[in-house]
């Protein structure tokens, strides 16, 4: 999409607003701290539209229409209500089939309350020996960072529809995935479980895919997955110094300062 | 050979004519998906082998469908200078009467269901003769006599496999004029001014796509047609395709050459193996007449259409994942804008048509857009090919003009509920589409008309409930389906279509109670105006339609006061 760079101003809630031409509006939201709930948004990732809690109205010649801030591009004029009664009467509901389907998740029941909603009228699911703990919503943040932003593609979407888990491919151990943890790091609902061992990472989540470790040639401590380290080096410019490569950040410290 | 002049074209057609009226009795099966699942195969061989053995000079041949699917198997009958007949109900067991009739050239009644003195193939027109007057003419049955046969104009009376019969009915020969003698612009003009809208549901203007795609920055662009038909009920696409897959092609490659693009993809669900297996032997057959391929008909345009096939999932008919499926990526809608226009097929502009919107381009070309926006209402001009199935007396595919009631679809042609049964309801635009009441039967099939009855055109299927149809069980089966064929990706969808389902799943089981329904209507309005895309936010329609409409057999089912809230 165009981002022109042209300083351009929209009203929300009433209220006007600069913000830059082409930005998506819950950038823009959540830099003027309006509260617009979403799950699935990161800004380095593309847009994806998947969790609706971020629906607003865009008024446009005094009619609205429905659609999400996630996907919206700010441009002139831009007129926007993110708590009208008909917003807030879906995104109950939506909050309420989010308690059915992550019955676990903690986050979802904050998130909920803040809106009055305490209870669920839909049926929760039951949750027995899920990998993801009961919490995942299927925003697929783990599955689009691991894709678009480490390329390991380690992680995708099993089956479809209300039968829709993220695991590994035959949901066995996969060697893709690095052990970097981005996945854990980006989850909304802290549904990814990891373990660290000592000389085994186990992606508790991920069909339980161990992934060694790799010692500081110093101190003896583990610094980190050994292939996340690897394609980490690989991609320094300039090369490190080969000595300094095996050291974890406090021994390379004392290293250098010697 | 290849075709580059109108001598050329003439020649083929003077072969395809001789196929079509041969100087001796020629017998054409019935051999669409659905004549060969009424036997069809069976009786072609046991007639290849009745005329083998006996040494007879009959030619004996495949056709495509004509859309009786009631009177299936159906199997048409040419005798030199005689009307052609259509006969119906063949089997195996009747087909040395079908020998027997055509040598003594005198048809068997009781298998004779009406004779075709000449046909018009509106780009073309084939004269068969006079005689067997004791036979009903084709008008004088109504379920033929009703319809206007447009993009159905060959279905049924050419061999689909056979491309000079098509070129003999006229086909290519619009091609041939655009391709050597329109300015590209003019044919999007023309296609404009006929007022032709998007047959796959959405009722965009065909026109203005194209000239939107045209005018997109890029060389490389791409036309896609759309053959994933997957309503349940629905196969107007698949029968265009096996009874008249040139049909399809002429489309495409007209407007191909409209928009200046080369490359043409078809992307058809794998359910349809025939369809497929016809449109692979077509597009071969149109590259060895030099119809598809480099410098078609000798001019300096080229145009290749490939095959792409789907892995069956209903959601791939809409455009973003249709296009995501055929990049290989898993088969989920992302949000527009970008549309495809924009950023279709690997990021090129990219124009989406259903197949029955291609099907209408030759004949607008061919006859011109006044003529084509004869047919018709204001707004929804031509005819639109729906199948008409479900408890009605003639289930078959039909061809009306847009604007005709349902009421002359279901009584006229249809011949009203299956064995004299009273109708209730029709369903139309399949799982995305509503239930209109027999009340509001006076609704004309158009776009508008059936958004307003809060259901919608969809590709076409009309599926006819009498009065033993329960309403509740209906909107979940359709629910059931919606909610399989949902592809995971936003919530509402997802898991709202699963949890409509349930609470419907409690309601026929007599476990539920009012706040179910109330529950159920405010879920089903959160699902329509949440969901991502098309399928989510039109999947509630069939509970909403019958919620409104058959509110009494919800009521019905309603257990007042359950001891325990019903759960």
């Amino acid at each position: 999409m165009d981002t022109t760079g042209h300083t351009v101003t929209i009203t929300i809630n009433k209220n006007q607003y600069q913000a830059v031409e082409g930005e998506i509006l819950l950038e823009v939201a959540r830099r003027e701290k309006i509260d617009i709930p979403h799950l699935c948004y990161e800004s380095s990732l593309s847009p994806y539209g998947a969790c609706r809690l971020c629906m607003v109205e865009v008024v446009t010649c005094g009619k609205t229409e429905m659609t999400t801030a996630c996907t919206v591009r700010v441009h002139r004029g831009l007129e926007i209500l993110t708590d009208t009664p008909d917003v807030i009467r879906h995104r109950k509901i939506l909050l309420e089939l989010y308690l059915a389907e992550a019955p676990h998740s903690d986050v979802i029941k904050a998130m909920a309350i803040r809106y009055g909603v305490t209870k669920t009228r839909f049926l929760k699911k039951i949750v027995t020996g899920d990998p993801l703990l009961g919490r995942c919503v299927l925003c697929g943040l783990c599955v689009r960072v691991c894709n678009e932003i480490m390329g390991a593609g380690a992680i995708g979407f099993v089956n479809r529809g209300p039968y829709t888990i993220v695991s590994t491919p035959f949901l066995e151990e996969n060697p893709a995935c690095m052990g970097c943890g981005t996945c854990a790091a980006v989850c909304p609902t802290h549904a990814i479980g990891i373990e660290d061992t000592g000389e085994k990472r186990i992606m508790r989540s991920w069909s339980g895919t161990p992934v060694e470790m790799i010692r500081c040639a110093g101190c003896g401590g583990y610094i980190g997955p050994k292939p996340v380290m690897e394609y980490a080096r690989s991609r320094i410019d300039p090369v490190m110094a080969e000595e300094l490569q095996e050291l974890c950040p406090a021994c390379r410290r004392k290293q250098v300062t010697r | 050979m290849r075709i580059a002049s109108p001598e050329d074209l003439d020649a083929v057609r003077k072969i395809g004519l001789f196929k079509i009226q041969p100087d001796r009795p020629r017998i054409a099966v019935g051999l669409a998906t659905c004549g060969i699942a009424a036997g069809g195969n069976e009786l072609y061989d046991r007639l290849g082998s009745i005329i083998r053995e006996g040494g007879y000079d009959i030619e004996l041949t495949k056709s495509g469908c004509i859309g009786f699917c009631r009177q299936e198997p159906i199997v048409s009958v040419t005798i030199p200078h005689k009307p052609l007949v259509l006969l119906h109900h063949v089997t195996s067991d009747t087909a040395e009467d079908v020998i027997k009739g055509v040598l003594q050239e005198d048809i068997p009644k009781n298998l004779a269901l009406c004779r075709v003195k000449e046909w018009d193939h509106i780009t073309g027109m084939i004269q068969y003769g006079e005689g067997f007057e004791t036979i009903p003419d084709y008008h004088e049955i109504p379920f033929f006599s009703n319809q206007h046969k447009i993009i159905l104009r060959d279905a049924g009376f050419i061999n689909p496999e056979d491309i000079t019969e098509y070129i003999a009915a006229g086909g290519y020969s619009t091609a041939f004029s655009v391709l050597t003698g329109r300015d590209p612009d003019s044919v999007i003009d023309e296609v404009k001014r006929s007022g032709l809208r998007g047959r796959g549901g959405a009722g965009f203007p065909t026109g203005l796509k194209w000239e939107i795609t045209k005018k997109a920055p890029g060389s490389e662009k791409f036309i896609v047609c759309n053959a994933d038909e997957g309503d349940p009920g629905a196969y107007m696409n698949r029968n265009e395709m096996e009874s008249d897959p040139h049909m399809l092609i002429e489309g495409m490659l007209i407007g191909a050459y409209a928009m200046g693009i080369s490359e043409g993809l078809i992307y058809i669900r794998a359910e349809y193996p025939l369809a497929i297996e016809r449109l692979r032997h077509a597009i071969r057959e149109a590259k060895s007449y030099g119809l598809l391929g480099k410098e078609i008909f000798g001019t300096d345009f080229s145009f290749d259409i490939k095959i792409a096939i789907g892995a069956g999932a209903f959601v791939c008919g809409e455009s973003t994942a249709l296009v995501a499926s055929i990049e290989g990526k898993i088969g989920r809608p992302h949000p527009r804008p970008p549309r495809l226009t924009d950023s279709g097929v690997w990021g090129r502009p990219t124009d989406l048509n259903n197949v029955e919107t291609w099907c209408n381009v030759p004949v607008i070309m061919a006859k011109g857009a006044e003529w084509y926006s004869g047919t018709g209402v204001r707004g929804n001009s031509g005819t639109k090919v729906f199948s008409l199935v479900g408890k009605v007396d003639n289930p078959g595919m039909i061809e009306v003009p847009l604007g005709t009631s349902l009421h002359r679809i279901i009584y006229d042609i249809g011949g009203g509920g299956a064995g004299g049964k009273r109708v209730k309801a029709v369903q139309t635009g399949g799982p995305s589409g509503g239930c209109i009441p027999e009340r509001f039967f006076n609704t004309g099939v158009d776009f508008e008309s059936l958004l307003t009855m809060g259901s919608m055109m969809g590709s076409g299927g009309l599926v006819v409930m009498d009065e033993d149809t329960d309403m509740v069980d209906i909107a979940r089966y359709f629910i059931n389906f919606a909610a399989s064929e949902s592809c995971g990706k936003c919530l509402p969808c997802r898991e709202g279509l699963k949890h409509t389902l349930l609470i419907l799943n409690r309601i026929l089981a007599g476990k539920a109670g009012v706040e179910d329904i109330t529950l159920l209507e405010t879920l089903a309005d959160t699902i329509q105006a949440t969901s991502l895309c098309g399928l989510g936010q039109t999947a509630t329609n069939p509970v909403q339609t019958t919620l409104k409409y058959f509110r009494e057999e919800y009521d019905a089912l309603i257990v007042q006061d359950l001891p325990d809230g019903g759960r």
